[in-house]
């Protein structure tokens, strides 16, 4: 088994990502992983935002528009994570926070799946309806689950002792941001709510 | 101006800060990205409007999401500044060597400055107007599409040469 994973790391195509010179190789591979990310969290997050509530304004049905793209910035991120993995795959299945990012990413797919049956499932519901206890759950689970990929992925490279303390700051700090967020959310909402008055 | 700009960018408490901290890196890194998710949610989404995706979605209704990308994008700028001034804790450099000498560091700079004048493009133009109006599946004007696509160029560039820092750290 080592033996088969051993010729992959050593591969002439990891050799190379990993040792060209080349901004080409290496980095370039990591920021197409990025634009993977930024594209599948990020359009995904907000089809999450909507669900929950938090922008209300924008009809949910036409941002089912979204999921090619939301595909695309998958399989960005799965080819450059594969590719990503070969270059270093003895020391990452040796890391415990590389299975927790795997398991984070499984687990975000399935809610933001599970997201998408319950929040497109009603196709004659006005555009401004609000979404199902059932989507806004996953809504909800698909946020936390991408929020502790995008840390795991971010944690890979440091010690055990640095990655609990990275992940106790960024709890407290996630805490304290969404306590703002969901205050200014209400205002702004309060404030439209006021207008149409 | 040197001197001034050398004194002013190095900041010895945020290099202190992560040095004690070892937390504190990552902890900026991965607000980083949750920045670059947020931008790409909120301004990335108005762009590919203009370009016709989602078509079903009324402008001004997409516009409501831009809050969360600027939110995202002070994020960015907040945990960016705390990388540059406090780069001695990492690398034997001044933020000033480092912003001298560092090639993608630079056209990350460059690539900022010139979505912010894209921005600025679509305001003075009226497009900011134009696009307002547009209801589910009306076509954007050609400029605004221009502009909207100039904007994902950027902020993509942003990213790329974000990624390529540490290349000539």
């Amino acid at each position: 088994m080592w033996e088969f994973l051993d010729s992959i790391e050593n591969s002439g195509f990891a050799t190379y990502v990993r040792d060209t010179p080349s901004v080409l190789g290496y980095s370039t591979v990591l920021a197409f992983h990025t634009f993977g990310m930024a594209f599948l969290v990020g359009l995904s997050s907000v089809i999450a935002l909507r669900v929950l509530g938090a922008v209300p304004q924008l009809p949910l049905k036409p941002l089912k528009g979204l999921q090619p793209l939301i595909a695309v910035g998958f399989w960005v991120n799965a080819i450059t994570g594969l590719i990503l993995t070969s270059l270093a795959i003895h020391s990452l299945l040796r890391n415990w926070d590389f299975y927790v990012k795997l398991g984070a990413i499984a687990l975000a797919i399935v809610a933001l799946q599970k997201m998408r049956r319950h929040a497109f499932a009603d196709t004659n519901a006005p555009d401004d309806a609000a979404a199902s206890p059932r989507a806004r759950f996953w809504a909800g689970a698909m946020l936390l689950f991408w929020g502790v990929a995008v840390l795991g992925g971010r944690l890979t490279a440091y010690a055990t002792n640095i990655r609990i303390e990275t992940a106790r700051a960024v709890l407290v700090a996630v805490v304290l941001l969404l306590l703002v967020a969901r205050y200014l959310v209400r205002r702004a909402n309060r404030t439209i709510m006021e207008v149409r008055v | 101006m040197e001197t001034f700009l050398r004194t002013w960018l190095e900041w010895p408490a945020v290099a202190a800060f992560i040095t004690r901290y070892t937390w504190a890196w990552p902890l900026g890194e991965t607000f980083h990205f949750f920045g670059i998710i947020l931008l790409i949610g909120g301004v990335g989404l108005f762009d590919l409007r203009l370009l016709g995706v989602a078509r079903g979605l009324p402008v001004a209704a997409v516009r409501r999401l831009l809050p969360w990308g600027v939110t995202g994008f002070i994020i960015c700028v907040v945990t960016g500044f705390m990388f540059v001034t406090g780069v001695r804790a990492n690398v034997p450099s001044s933020p000033y060597d480092v912003i001298r000498s560092n090639p993608w560091l630079q056209l990350k700079f460059l690539f900022i400055a010139l979505a912010g004048l894209n921005l600025l493009t679509f305001y003075v133009t009226g497009m900011d107007r134009a696009v307002d109006k547009l209801g589910p599946g009306e076509d954007a004007p050609a400029l605004a599409k221009v502009i909207a696509a100039a904007s994902l160029f950027f902020w993509l560039g942003v990213i790329y040469f974000g990624r390529l820092i540490p290349e000539a750290l």
